[in-house]
């Protein structure tokens, strides 16, 4: 399976003094398809593509570009970052302020000692691959943040590495550039077809950006996935936590149906309730769990729906137009609801509430 | 798809032991390491040996033993350079510090007239040289030949002296106001970059703008003044040259004058020299560490963003009395000096008035022709040996400080942080303390006696300063500029040259011109150092007091002053303004 992959990580281990910054991550990645790291501040990302990058030696573990093993601490190779052959585009995207964007996009062809004929044609059509044909004799000091960030890009693809790399590109620019740059940036990728890995922490560029998430906490990864399967099936408390909203409470597995199907069994003030749901990989029946169901699963009404009962009382309603976003407390838990009912609900009603079975998920601990 | 989630735990201790410490970084930052901590260490230990060998009555053996210090502290005359010492720098400290922030404060926040115009006549005298600064207060106020004095006879017949310089409180005054320039670099930066939200909250609160500037303002700069303060203590006690010119003649001998007693002339004795080296080296290594690791780390972060003016503080009438403060100041610090130094150059004979039918060059020809054979030789040499001094060490000092802020910064081998404490150092001692070390050090090698023992001693020395200047650079640019060069295919050295050396170019220039200032005017290192035939400017400058006249002293002292003078110029176009702030 591995063997598919044109970028490989395996059991990669880095230290900073004592602390494992990674601590023995493998990932894989298939030629041409978007991969993100995903996770909180300061759970390794950055490390993990600065390994890849050759910029940080690891402490243990292999990294294979293709058929090239760029690292491997067991067989002593390291390769020098500058013979890797890939590119990458830092979070200060790193804008050479002493040069304009022309020389900044030639630099990597002049290194190569490329004819000054190529070098220009390569040039032009990187800044044109990304809209900044205009802009080429600006010096870098003169560019908005987009723009720096777009020069970076041209930089960092020009001269057609195996492998492009970025860190939070993103994180400096504003919300609505940000967003209007997460497109771009996967149109970019998709029309020169080059394998890319993303760092970042937020959520939302890495659903939909990515092929494949890797969400990771503490130097470690803690799920890997499609955006849909990561956002509908995490399967652990933190993956769950960490990507979208959810409805989270500690609970037990008390059937196991066959098939993934199951049912937990959650208490709230001496009340319990037993739910169908879907269970994670490696739960089976007995374990502690935690039930997991997103808002948008998860309705209200005042007269009871069929399926177990869960009663409470709405303590806080607010109309966004196609639904309605209210908070249910249950005993010491509030659940969070985005009923789709006509009803309006009002505060200090007592309500129903029902989880739809199908999206309703117990997840490790 | 892809990929196997539940990687296998493995064990991987953290990386430990020899093996893993050779790696390139550590290996190179290592020998680069060792080779400043020779130069920086080796003259101290010497420095500390020598302390403890006791000269025999004959001059000619030694033995060990604790004589040299007894010697210190129960000698008469050198119990009262002691004390003559710690007198000087405590004046000069505080004369310096009120001079210092009274005026970064009013060039940074009041509405002073012409603060703008005035602010680099301030600076002035911290790149002129405090011992030529000595030499015009003295033709401008010693009691027989001080211009000042004559004039107050002729003009207004007072018969005694108005003003005497040639005492105790005459070194406070001029190096009080030479070093002012030390104490206000390292205020007027947090003044003016304050942010006006600290102080708007305060006057918001009901406090009124007196109340806002003792309560808020100075409180927020006072680690800063400490700093500035500490380092005005610290290099007047190493301050060679006032005291000679106009304490020591006149019997208050400060340490320094008679360090340099012990290193040279008739009873030179290296031994108890170096003692003597030891204790200054020791307060004042001290009083660096404490700048260093108590008050530095104190500082207030004052500036939260950038492009905010600060408030200015409408002074109403009184600006004028702002404004005539501060041209006082350049008055008595660089105009009344220079204006005097140069009448003086242009008489033949110095008796403290002006004649103006008797004005002439030749003292010019004398100092400064260096082919015409009547030429006094300790000048001119001194002239040639200073620019070829000034040049090849600002040089050589620049590249060992480019290499060391880039293994400081850049790399994270054991080296590095050997390197960062190595180059703080030679900033403790002052120069007449590190030049016994390697007065004592290399006496006995084929260096001494050469222009390079006199380079050594400048560059380990005063390389921080352009360490620091390239350091503070460094840390701004970004390291991801350096490591997107190593992505783009450069290699490591390529990347040095293409982009790290051209980000720095600003730096670079600027700290090389800093030291091309420092070394054309440096005295007390080359006092101790210099032979028959290494002579410096400044040394040219002693000679001539010493063994000439005051005129032909004046007329050394005007061309050492224009070079300077045009250093500044330079320097003000490569590095801005705000270049020399802390
Ligand atoms: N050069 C370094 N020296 C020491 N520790 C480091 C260094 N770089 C990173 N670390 C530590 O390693 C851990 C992982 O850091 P890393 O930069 O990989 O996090 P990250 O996931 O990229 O976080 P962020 O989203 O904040 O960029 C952190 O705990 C950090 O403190
Ligand atoms: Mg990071």
């Amino acid at each position: 399976m591995s063997e598919n992959n044109y970028l490989q990580v395996d059991h990669l281990v880095k230290y900073f003094g004592d602390d494992r910054a990674v601590d023995g991550i493998s990932f894989g990645i298939p030629e041409g398809k978007f991969l993100t790291l995903l996770g909180p501040s300061g759970c390794g990302k950055t490390t993990t593509l600065m390994c890849i990058a050759g910029l940080h030696k690891p402490d243990a573990g292999e990294i294979r570009i293709g058929s090239d093993p760029v690292t491997s601490i067991e067989k002593r190779i390291n390769t020098a970052p500058e013979k890797r052959n890939i590119g990458m585009v830092f979070q200060s995207y790193a804008i050479w302020p002493h040069m304009d964007v022309t020389q900044n996009v030639a630099y990597p062809l002049e290194i190569r000692n490329m004819a000054q004929s190529e070098i220009d044609d390569r040039v032009a059509e990187a800044l044109k691959i990304v809209g900044l044909t205009d802009m080429a004799d600006k010096n870098a000091t003169q560019l908005s943040g987009g723009q720096q960030q777009r020069a970076a890009l041209a930089r960092a693809m020009v001269f057609r590495p195996r492998l492009l790399l970025f860190d939070e590109p993103l994180s400096n620019l504003d919300l609505k550039l940000r967003e209007q740059m997460r497109v771009e940036l996967k149109r970019i990728q998709h029309e020169i077809g080059i394998t890319s890995i993303y760092v970042t922490h937020d959520q939302a560029e890495a659903l939909v950006m990515s092929d494949e998430i890797i969400v990771m906490s503490k130097g470690h990864i803690e799920q890997t996935g499609g955006p849909h399967n990561i956002y509908a099936r995490p399967v652990n408390r933190f993956v769950s936590n960490f990507i979208g909203v959810a409805n989270l409470t500690e609970g037990r597995i008390v059937g196991n149906g066959g098939g993934g199907a199951g049912a937990i069994e959650i208490s709230q003030g001496g009340e319990s309730v037993q739910l169908p749901c879907l269970l994670a990989d490696g739960l089976s029946e007995g374990d502690d769990a935690y039930l997991s169901v997103r808002p948008e699963n998860v309705d209200a009404s005042r007269k009871p729906m069929d399926g177990p009962r869960i009663e409470g009382e709405v303590i806080q309603s607010v109309f966004l137009g196609n639904c309605l976003d209210c908070r249910v407390k249950w005993g010491e838990f509030e659940w969070k609801v985005l009923a789709h009912s006509r009803e309006r609900l009002r505060v200090g009603e007592k309500v129903y509430v029902r989880l739809d079975p199908d999206h309703t998920l117990a997840v490790r601990p | 798809m892809a990929t196997d989630t539940a990687a296998p735990q493995i064990d991987v201790a953290p990386p430990r032991g020899w093996r893993t410490w050779f790696t390139q970084e550590n290996i190179i930052t290592t020998i680069v390491g060792l080779i400043v901590a020779v130069a920086v260490i080796v003259p101290l230990v010497a420095l500390v040996i020598n302390s403890f060998l006791v000269l025999d009555d004959l001059g000619f053996d030694t033995e060990w033993g604790l004589q040299n210090y007894r010697d210190i502290f129960h000698g008469h005359v050198i119990r009262k350079a002691l004390v003559n010492t710690a007198i000087i720098s405590t004046g000069c400290t505080i004369l310096a510090t009120l001079l210092g922030v009274s005026l970064a404060w009013i060039n940074a926040r009041t509405n002073c007239p012409f603060r703008e115009q005035l602010e680099p006549f301030n600076l002035i005298p911290f790149f002129l040289s405090p011992f030529v600064g000595a030499i015009a207060w003295h033709n401008l106020a010693s009691p027989k030949v001080g211009l000042i004095n004559n004039m107050a006879k002729t003009a207004f017949g007072i018969d005694f002296p108005l003003f005497n310089v040639n005492n105790l409180w005459g070194v406070i005054w001029v190096t009080g106001i030479f070093f002012a320039p030390l104490v206000y670099l390292f205020v007027v930066g947090s003044l003016r970059r304050m942010d006006p939200s600290l102080e708007d909250s305060a006057r918001t609160t009901g406090a009124g703008l007196f109340r806002t500037t003792m309560t808020i303002t100075l409180p927020l700069v006072t680690p800063a003044i400490l700093s500035g303060a500490i380092i005005v203590f610290v290099t007047t006690a190493g301050e060679f040259g006032v005291p000679f010119k106009l304490s020591a003649p006149f019997g208050w001998e400060t340490l320094t004058t008679q360090i340099f007693t012990k290193a040279v002339g008739d009873d030179a004795n290296h031994y108890l020299g170096a003692a003597m080296s030891m204790v200054v080296g020791v307060v004042t290594a001290f009083f660096i560490w404490i700048q260093h690791r108590i008050i530095a780390p104190r500082s207030y972060t004052t500036v939260t963003g950038k492009g905010f003016r600060p408030n200015l503080i409408d002074l109403g009438r009184w600006r004028w009395l702002a404004f005539a403060y501060n041209l006082s100041y350049v008055c008595v610090a660089v105009f009344l000096p220079i204006i005097c130094l140069f009448f003086v150059s242009l008489h033949k004979i110095w008796s403290g008035r002006i004649i103006w039918s008797e004005l002439t060059f030749w003292n010019y020809q004398k100092v400064l022709f260096f082919w015409w054979p009547e030429s006094i030789q300790a000048a001119t040499n001194g002239i040639i040996n200073s620019f070829i001094l000034a040049f090849g060490g600002a040089s050589i000092a620049m590249v060992v400080a480019i290499i060391v802020s880039y293994m400081i910064h850049r790399t994270k081998g054991f080296g590095a942080r050997l390197l960062d404490f190595l180059s703080v150092i030679p900033i403790g001692f002052p120069g007449i303390v590190l030049a016994m070390g390697v007065l004592v050090t290399y006496i006995r090698t084929p260096i001494y006696a050469t222009l390079w023992i006199l380079l050594l001693g400048y560059i380990t020395r005063f390389f921080p300063y352009g360490q620091r200047n390239i350091s503070s650079i460094m840390m701004a640019v970004s390291e991801e500029l350096d490591q997107s060069s190593r992505m783009a295919g450069a290699s490591w050295l390529t990347t040095l040259r293409r982009i790290t050396i051209p980000l720095l170019k600003p730096g670079i220039f600027a700290g090389w011109i800093l030291l091309f200032v420092i070394f054309l005017r440096e005295l007390s290192i080359s006092i101790i150092l210099y032979s028959a035939g290494t002579e410096t400017l400044s040394v040219g400058v002693y000679y001539l007091s010493n063994f000439e006249n005051e005129p032909m002293t004046s007329a050394l002292s005007i061309a050492q002053t224009v070079a300077l003078l045009i250093c500044i110029v330079i320097f003000r176009k490569v590095a801005g303004k705000e270049a020399l702030t802390a």
